[in-house]
């Protein structure tokens, strides 16, 4: 029962963000619009119920799983990609390996800066 | 024989069918990973190195296989909205590095799509692919609402978000560890910022910290791509 009441709890967020999505914010899914409201709802409650924390803990221990779907659509783009492909596959390529360690570089330097601060 | 060949058709027709191939082939993933601990045998990528060329043998195309899966992406949105309680749970921390967070994503992100840009203009690419390239870090349907308002082609862009995606499964972590990168958060907002869901998926196995600043940075990169990259490229294209 616990895992249907939370599953019902994800799934009420999931469309109230669909409303707003309607609504007020074209340009945003529905998904991350409940994802933040779900925050702002914990937060005016204090603390995860243990339904919510079951079917969270649930559903994203098998989130590579539900990604294998989407995932395997690259190959419907074999022609596209085939006209393009090196300009297509440097840009990707290229631009993720750098920008991995660039993002947690300056990260955890910035943390490590603001953590000296305080002690000082 | 006939009768055997009967049988098979009825088994590869039975809506069960491909969702218990993916299935399969995810836990066959799954067990390699668990041995190996290879990011080659991420179940992720196991599974679709797996499935394209099992579906291409039943003469399938994805769309057909998109419908037939669909009970499990439906999961997909729920799962979404779950990420809001690694992203509770670590919400003190996240607040505690306002600016650490702000400024490695403002940097990480404009630098990532520029360079994208910019390589592919430099390989000779025309507009509209380097609009359905820019994209591509952001989570499939903000990447493809991007696309499609910047004049790309949407249903490309998924497939860059996908590549990506298998990117981030496959090197993501790796990166990060040989250019010494050790802090939790600063891994998690890497991985969410380059690599998006999949990115996320990676860093909640190494922890909850990690996956929830994965799941923040997935979140505040779509967010801020979806408001700034039209507006960027539109005073662009006025210059």
């Amino acid at each position: 029962m616990l895992l249907i009441k939370g599953l019902s709890w994800l799934i009420l967020f999931q469309l109230i963000g669909t409303a707003l999505n309607v609504l007020f914010l074209p340009f945003l899914p529905s998904a991350i619009i409940g994802m933040v409201l779900l925050v702002l709802f914990l937060r005016l409650r204090g603390q995860v119920s243990e339904s919510i924390e079951t079917a969270s803990g649930g559903l994203l221990r098998f989130l590579p799983l539900l990604l294998t779907p989407p995932a395997t659509g690259i190959m419907m783009y074999g022609s596209e990609i085939a006209a393009d492909a090196a300009a297509i596959l440097v840009s990707l390529t290229v631009s993720f390996i750098l920008v991995v360690p660039l993002t947690g570089h300056l990260m955890q330097y910035l943390i490590k800066r603001q953590a000296r601060r305080e002690e000082a | 024989m006939n009768a055997l060949m009967a049988a098979w058709s009825a088994v590869v027709a039975h809506p069960l069918f491909l969702i218990g191939l993916t299935l399969g082939v995810y836990q066959l993933g799954q067990a390699l990973y668990e041995r190996t601990r290879m990011a080659l045998l991420h179940p992720l990528i196991v599974a679709i190195a797996l499935l394209i060329p099992a579906l291409w043998l039943l003469g399938l195309e994805y769309p057909a296989y998109r419908d037939a899966v669909f009970p499990l992406t439906m999961l997909l949105a729920p799962a979404t909205v779950a990420l809001g309680v690694p992203l509770y749970h670590n919400l003190r921390r996240i607040r505690q590095y306002f600016w650490p967070v702000m400024i490695s994503l403002l940097v990480g992100g404009v630098f990532v799509t520029v360079l994208t840009i910019l390589l592919a203009w430099l390989l000779g690419a025309d507009f509209p692919m380097l609009m359905t390239l820019a994209p591509k870090s952001l989570t499939t349907p903000i990447a493809m609402v991007v696309a499609d308002q910047l004049g790309g082609m949407a249903a490309l862009a998924a497939g860059f978000v996908m590549y990506t995606a298998v990117l981030g499964a496959l090197m993501g972590p790796w990166l990060l560890s040989v250019t010494g990168v050790t802090l939790p958060s600063a891994r998690g907002m890497a991985l969410g910022l380059a690599a998006h869901a999949v990115g996320t998926s990676r860093a909640l196995e190494e922890s909850e910290e990690t996956g929830a600043f994965a799941a923040l940075a997935m979140s505040l990169m779509g967010i801020g791509t979806a408001l700034l990259l039209p507006l960027a490229v539109t005073l662009w294209l006025m210059l």
